[in-house]
């Protein structure tokens, strides 16, 4: 189980993240929508600790001042200090926002650099899990990630994170500018990373719409809040957001 | 002399190979420029003097605890200093220079100066290449000149560290996101650079002899072939020594092996006016697409 207690991330005196708690049970999938600048990619660098990074990379150039607030508790241990290769080693793995592949490495390599905390076995295994999860990939194993279309990257990416052994996978945006066809598959692929691998996920999406039916639980983040949450049924069923956030349909 | 040049030229091709990887290694991982580069390369050369000429160990022995050692000076220098000033360009060179000027300066102190200290050759023999006659040395400097990138390579693409390597070289923070240890895998790179400037120390010393100068000298060669290749760029290493090496060897074969030094600086200084990120650099184009 993870959960972020009251996180605060403050870009110089900007707040991105106001108070934020957030809970993903094991096997959970829990969704974070908001609008473009929200928060949410904040939110899964606090999660994932790549907010330490920053923050550290900042402060050396001389940069703004990131400031932190709150707790990161991962099966009961506070985590908050822990650095992001650390949290990964713990089964906290993050998909980042725009992909972020290896682009002059293969795609079979972007997948074997990503499974470097696991063993042979794993690897292996893992391997062939993804090539059946998304089948498109099995003929581009060997292209170079940076030509691949967007889509394609972006099971790239999801199939490089699983190979990290995620416990939690934390997807930031995966269906950012895919066209339909292609969201379809991606998001597709939720459930069975949820059931057949054992692993939670927490999804964020500015359109909540295709990810909705996939989602146990989820959050609406405005202005770095999260200003309603509840499951999937509760969420349809309220009138304003139904209108707000899943295009009114 | 057409021959002459084809084959000494190659010789001094590889031989900034050999200078410049350990440098392109480094700062393509670590986005660290290593000013020390050149201090290390003959830190080793006199580590290995020393265990030899006073220690008395064989010279194969000294020649691999000094390797070793140089791997060892990496992995320090980058634990006590450079990680706590990696991300601070100008700290990052002035710390690096500075701890090369230890290296070498305390070395001048020491008493090291002049031309009176010289490593062993691995052979007195000497071969025809294209009826070029070759020392034994020479022929050497060649093969473990592309052996060392091979076995590099090799490593980036069947060994787990070597793999983590290839990932910060490309996305830092990606890396980070898959368990990848930045600094231990800096400290690597640092590592590595260190004993490939340490093994080309040892190949290349015994063609004349121990000077603490050759340190500055080295650091300069080395930052022109990254410069003039793009730097971190691998091939870009590679191509930009074969340019830079036959050039200088122009200037011997020509009679003015003094303009060897200015070939490099020109380089350096045109490569800045005319391509900033290097000639050979992918870098920059697949950043511009993504
Ligand atoms: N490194 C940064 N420095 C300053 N402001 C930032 C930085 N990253 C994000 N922000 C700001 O924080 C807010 C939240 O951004 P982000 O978390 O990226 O939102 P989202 O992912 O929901 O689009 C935005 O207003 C954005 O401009
Ligand atoms: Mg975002």
């Amino acid at each position: 189980m993870l959960e972020a207690r009251a996180v605060m991330v403050f870009y110089e005196n900007m707040l991105a993240l106001n108070n934020v708690n957030i809970t993903c049970p094991d096997d959970g999938v829990i969704g974070v929508f908001g609008a473009n600048s929200a928060g949410k990619s904040t939110l899964m660098y606090a999660l994932s600790g790549i907010i330490l990074d920053i923050q550290h990379k900042e402060r050396m150039r001389g940069g703004e001042r990131i400031t932190l607030f709150g707790e990161v508790v991962h099966d009961g241990e506070d985590i908050t200090k822990l650095k992001a290769h650390q949290r990964a080693r713990r089964g906290l793995v993050l998909c980042p926002e725009r992909r972020r592949l290896f682009p002059e490495s293969s795609v079979a390599e972007n997948l074997s650099i990503g499974g470097h905390l696991a063993t042979r076995a794993e690897a292996k295994e893992t391997f062939d899990f993804v090539m059946d999860l998304f089948p498109a990939l099995k003929k581009l194993t060997r292209r170079a990630a940076g030509f691949l279309s967007g889509g394609e990257q972006q099971m790239v990416a999801i199939g490089r994170a699983l190979m990290a052994q995620p416990k939690l996978l934390l997807l930031d945006e995966p269906l950012l500018g895919l066209a339909p066809s292609i969201q379809h598959t991606v998001v597709e692929s939720i459930p069975h990373i949820r059931n057949e691998r054992e692993i939670s996920v927490i999804v964020t999406e500015q359109y909540a719409r295709p990810v909705i039916p996939y989602v146990d639980y989820a959050y609406i983040v405005e202005n770095g809040s999260t200003v309603m949450e509840g499951t999937r049924e509760e969420l349809l069923g309220n009138p304003d957001i139904k209108a707000a956030y899943f295009g009114c349909g | 002399m057409f021959y002459d040049i084809l084959v000494y030229g190659f010789i001094q091709s590889a031989a900034l190979i050999l200078m410049a990887f350990g440098f392109s290694l480094v700062y393509g991982v670590s986005r660290l420029p290593n000013f020390a580069h050149g201090a290390i390369y003959v830190f080793t050369g006199f580590i290995a003097w020393a265990l030899f000429n006073t220690v008395g160990l064989p010279y194969w022995l000294s020649v691999l605890l000094s390797i070793l050692a140089s791997g060892g000076i990496g992995v320090l220098i980058y634990y006590v200093i450079l990680r706590r000033v990696r991300g601070m360009e100008v700290s990052e060179v002035i710390a690096t220079y500075a701890i090369g000027l230890v290296f070498l300066e305390g070395l001048r102190y020491a008493g090291f100066r002049g031309g009176t200290y010289t490593l062993p050759v691995a052979s007195d023999g000497v071969s025809f290449i294209f009826d070029v006659p070759v020392d034994h040395q020479r022929v050497l400097l060649m093969i473990l000149g592309f052996a060392m990138v091979a076995l590099i390579w090799l490593l980036t693409k069947y060994t787990r560290m070597g793999r983590a390597l290839k990932g910060m070289a490309q996305d830092e923070r990606a890396a980070m996101m898959l368990g990848i240890d930045s600094d231990a895998t800096a400290a690597v790179a640092v590592a590595l650079g260190s004993m490939l400037a340490g093994v080309a120390a040892l190949i290349i010393f015994p063609l004349g002899s121990l000077v603490v100068e050759e340190g500055y000298k080295v650091l300069i060669y080395a930052i022109a072939v990254c410069v003039v290749g793009g730097l971190g760029s691998w091939a870009g290493t590679v191509i930009a020594a074969f340019v830079l090496g036959y050039s200088q060897y122009m200037t011997v074969a020509y009679g003015k092996p003094h303009f060897q030094m200015v070939v490099m600086l020109l380089a350096i200084i045109a490569t800045l006016i005319v391509r900033p990120s290097g000639f050979f650099g992918k870098q920059k184009q697949l950043e511009e697409r993504v």
